[in-house]
């Protein structure tokens, strides 16, 4: 059964169908939405079910002649990596959807459609295994945010959203020069044949023999980089990402947050290092230096955030920084320690936005000063605020510290300076988190909230629903990381062999 | 001339049937517009059909002088296509104001057969002529809101310096003529292999080569050759202004195919680096000024200049030693037509009340005012833009994988091409940005475009959403550049 296109075509189905409903209908097209997500996300648990941990390789593979002139190919398939980012994406999805259905009361239609596409380009990226076919996907995912937090957004949208567009932009179409140059070079070596020239497989494969030629593999890279590292986002190609978060809407903030900025980093794991092994180990160093300034400026950077959610955008530059230095210090331990803190990103600063989002909703102010003594009127709130807080802060025992660790010990192997440089903003996220948590839960209750009066409510059941699986998966993940780990077995061996050729 | 001649260029006098056809049901029953419509639609899908049972097959008409091959098939049914949505979304926009339609349509389907003519002249006279043929009611159709000073100031202005840049084509065609002492294209390609196979260019050949190269630039409208497009189309009514912003542009590399790419295609090398500079100047250029406007019709026409500079560099592709820069250029001449005159159909409409300006704030909130038009124009915009998987993505696509198939220099032109794309992104955005996320400007009645109008849409939203998912054209457009003599 063709269950990659199965999860592909779940969301796309249910944004046709959505498209043919009248737009009076919001709670109808609302309940629609979800129960597509969710069936997506069925689906994608039934696919983690049934792969296959041991072997590498690609499972659920699936192949169909396109474009044939040029031997592009709709082809999909997953490894242990893919199917994490997946499910990651699939449980995201519905999670924001869900958070969506108060907030979102205008043009209910055009939100869920383009949220349901917006998922299609997601996962579509992460499974993806031709080369063309990952670039389509990838733009698609541009289109579907530049009109959510465009249309949907705060005041200040319409700026916020040219630039995520813009900056996005400018890499992806660098990209794409890049990838057709680098299937060229497959092509031409390949007596004139296009057959293969943008399947991942062939090219891995070519690559390994170390057969793509340096320069080619310099500027190649070096555009995929840019790509890439404008959506994760790397310092200093970061600041599109603040001014996006603060103006998206909670469930926008969640998805860029939880997907978005890992479709940089998994193309980082997945295109950039394995086929240009040669350019990653000429540029991992100025890389390398690059995330711990990201790590190091975010935290810093973060302190001074009046605002709650530009403070967490802030913190994800830092935390995002360690899994580009773990993608780029090419061990076993970092590169899983990276994976996990993808993951644990995802959860843990879309639990956060879900939860600066619920105190919006009701005080529609974000401003930290004028917070204070939350504890008092909202207990189950604060707690599982404290809780986010916690985890992402790195408390040992939950899913933050473990990727953070692995990094540490990673990269402590190859540049031990480095690590303990990374390792001391640990102490810097307790800093500026814990002084926010305590600036918003603690005290009095402010001036502004008392002002509010019974505006003021605890968290409500919709509200629980959307961040409790967050938190059970942070603390699963938290105590068993090798649920994960073990996924990661068979990636991390091919992608070491594959970085291993150039040494 | 032979009966055998004619059945050779029988798509050609068929639309010029149509034409005099239109002329003589406007004389028999005037002010009767469905039997003008009809006739003219019904005219042109004639042509189509004869221009489609000759796909595959190769012929010579006149000595040589006329080819009907995969190429002329390919670019006709583009122009009969061109002519069809023009007409399809010209009777919303004419009715309301008074303008003729037979007439319109007469012109319209006489520079249509101009066009024709070109994509299958094989001789330097031939093509002189018919794209005088396609050009002079172009001059017409850009003046034909007669009243309106503004479109009499584009005819003019289009005229003067379109003559002006014809003369100068023609000059240099006279040059080549006298150096080479034939007219015919093999014969030129003939001739001008054994100029360079003896050594440099002969200071003639070179004269004639840059006043071609001025004259064609001139009609493609390529930077710094550019200056008379953005009055002519915000000058025009809107759809005359859609259809010159395709019509003669894909009939200009239609001449560039065959002046070029097939005549002094030998020369290639000595032309390439002006192709280069050329296509690096217009693209760049019209995406900054496009940039800077706040008239959506005049953003078309710089955004359209931009578009050219693309399209040449499938043409430097060609001259970097790449034939598949050619069928690259074809396919995105076909899919640029589709959207742009999607996107342009689209300011016909909201204009089809008379008085209502073409200015961005009139995109304010369309999309909540008529979610139809604002979804259209989306995809459209979007198309334009490059994104994937829509027509314009493709079209760049190909462009680009030919640059960087010829390497060097053209890979840098390649990556300015991207770079000058994601600068595109911002205005044709800001459209959309005004569509969705502002609120209208006064209140805006309801629109309802008339039926031809919205199956023009139609067609020309499913091409743009279904144009690359389809390896057929890709391949259609590779057996036409295939047809070429190069």
């Amino acid at each position: 059964m063709p269950v990659l296109s199965l999860i592909i075509l779940t969301p796309l189905v249910g944004a046709l169908l959505i498209a043919v409903l009248p737009s009076k209908e919001a709670d109808l097209i609302r309940r629609t939405a979800l129960a597509f997500a969710l069936l997506a996300w069925v689906f994608s648990l039934l696919l983690l079910a049934a792969f296959a941990f041991g072997p590498a390789g690609f499972q659920f593979t699936e192949a169909i002649d396109w474009i044939p002139t040029f031997g592009i190919q709709y082809k999909v398939g997953v490894d242990g990596l893919s199917v994490l980012m997946v499910v990651l994406t699939t449980t995201l999805t519905w999670i924001s959807i869900l958070a969506s259905f108060k907030p979102i009361n205008d043009r209910v239609k055009g939100y869920m459609i383009s949220f349901l596409v917006l998922e299609v380009g997601m996962i579509g990226v992460f499974v993806a295994l031709d080369l063309f076919l990952f670039y389509i996907f990838w733009e698609i995912v541009l289109v579907p945010m530049y009109l959510i937090i465009g249309i949907w957004g705060g005041a200040n949208r319409l700026y916020a959203t040219m630039k995520f567009v813009l900056y996005t932009l400018v890499g992806s179409l660098l990209m794409l020069v890049a990838i057709l140059a680098t299937a060229y070079a497959y092509q031409t070596a390949h007596t004139g044949s296009w057959v293969g020239a943008f399947d991942y497989g062939a090219l891995a494969a070519w690559a390994a023999g170390g057969h793509f030629a340096n320069e080619l593999q310099i500027l190649a890279f070096l555009a995929l980089f840019l790509a890439f590292a404008i959506k994760v986002p790397m310092f200093p190609f970061h600041t599109w990402l603040p001014d996006a978060h603060t103006e998206a809407p909670t469930a926008g903030s969640v998805i860029l947050a939880g997907v978005l900025l890992k479709l940089g980093a998994y193309g980082l794991i997945r295109f950039a290092v394995p086929l240009f092994p040669f350019a990653a180990h000429t540029f991992a160093w100025p890389i390398i230096v690059l995330s711990v300034v990201a790590i190091v400026y975010g935290a810093i950077v973060s302190i001074v955030q009046t605002d709650l959610k530009r403070l967490v955008a802030y913190s994800s530059v830092s935390h995002m920084g360690f899994v580009t230095l773990g993608i780029f210090t090419f061990s076993a331990a970092s590169y899983q320690g990276a994976v996990l803190q993808m993951i644990s990103h995802g959860l843990i600063t879309g639990g956060l936005f879900l939860l600066v989002g619920v105190i919006y909703e009701r005080t529609h102010d974000r401003t930290i000063a004028r917070m204070g003594g939350v504890a008092a009127v909202m207990p189950i709130y604060a707690t599982v605020f404290g809780f986010f807080i916690l985890a992402s802060a790195g408390l040992p025992g939950l899913s933050g510290f473990v990727g953070e660790f692995l990094v540490f010990v990673g990269s402590f192997g190859m540049a031990p300076a480095i690590a303990v440089a990374s390792i001391i903003v640990m102490v810097l996220a307790a800093t500026y988190l814990l002084w926010m948590f305590q600036r918003l839960a603690f005290g009095e209750l402010s001036e502004f909230f008392r002002g509010l009066g019974g505006h003021l409510t605890d968290i409500d059941r919709t509200e629980l629903t959307t961040l409790a699986p967050l938190a059970f998966l942070i603390v699963v993940l938290g105590l068993f990381p090798s649920l994960v780990l073990d996924l990661l077995r068979a990636p991390t061996q091919v992608f070491l062999a594959a970085v291993g050729v150039a040494r | 001339m032979n009966w055998s001649d004619l059945g050779t260029i029988a798509p050609v006098v068929a639309a010029v049937l149509v034409a005099a056809a239109i002329l003589i049901v406007d004389m028999v029953l005037p002010g009767r517009r469905n039997a003008i419509l009809v006739t003219a639609l019904g005219g042109l899908g004639v042509v189509a059909v004869v221009l489609l049972a000759q796909a595959g097959h190769s012929a010579e008409a006149f000595g040589g002088a006329y080819s009907l091959d995969n190429l002329t098939v390919f670019l006709d049914l583009l122009f009969v296509a061109i002519a069809v949505l023009t007409l399809l979304f010209a009777v919303d926009y004419l009715e309301p104001r008074g303008l003729p339609i037979a007439e319109f349509a007469a012109v319209l389907v006489f520079a249509i057969t101009g066009a024709m003519l070109i994509s299958g002249s094989k001789d330097l006279l031939l093509l002189f002529v018919a794209l005088e043929l396609m050009v002079l009611p172009g001059y017409m159709l850009v003046g034909f809101a007669r009243r309106d000073s503004y479109s009499t100031e584009g005819a003019i202005k289009y005229f003067l310096l379109g003559s002006f840049s014809s003369a100068i084509l023609l000059f240099g065609l006279a040059y080549v003529w006298g150096i080479t002492g034939t007219t015919r294209v093999d014969g030129v390609a003939a001739a001008v292999a054994k100029v360079v196979a003896g050594g440099p260019l002969s200071p003639g050949l070179a004269l004639g080569l840059a006043f071609m190269t001025a004259g064609v630039a001139f009609k493609m409208a390529a930077v710094p050759f550019h200056y008379w497009t953005p009055d002519a189309y915000q000058g025009s009514p809107t759809p005359v202004t859609a259809y010159l912003s395709v019509g003669p542009k894909v009939g200009a590399f239609a001449i560039v195919l065959r002046l070029f790419a097939e005549a002094l295609g030998p020369l290639k090398a000595d032309w390439l680096p002006v192709v280069i500079v050329l296509a690096a100047a217009t693209m760049t250029l019209g995406n900054l000024v496009a940039i800077t406007q706040d008239n959506v019709k005049r953003m078309l026409a710089y955004s359209s200049i931009a578009h050219t500079g693309y399209i040449l560099v499938g043409l430097a592709a060609y001259a970097g030693g790449q034939q598949s820069g050619l069928s690259a250029i074809l396919f995105y001449g076909a899919a640029y037509t589709f959207m742009n005159m999607g996107a342009f159909a689209i300011v016909t409409a909201l204009q089809r009340r008379p008085g209502v300006s073409s200015q961005i704030s009139t995109f304010a909130g369309l999309g909540r005012r008529d979610p139809w038009l604002g979804v259209l124009m989306t995809i459209f915009l979007l198309s334009l833009t490059g994104i994937p998987p829509l027509a314009g993505f493709w079209a760049k696509a190909y462009v680009i994988l030919a640059a960087v198939q010829a390497g060097g220099w053209l890979t840098a032109l390649a990556v300015l091409a991207m770079v000058n794309a994601a600068a595109a992104a911002f205005y044709y955005l800001r459209v959309v940005t005004y569509m969705y996320m502002r609120d209208p400007i006064g209140d805006a009645e309801p629109n309802s475009p008339g039926m031809l109008f919205q199956v023009g849409l139609a067609v020309t939203c499913v091409a743009t959403l279904i144009f690359g998912l389809f390896p057929a054209i890709v391949t259609a457009a590779a057996s036409a550049a295939n047809a070429l003599h190069v």
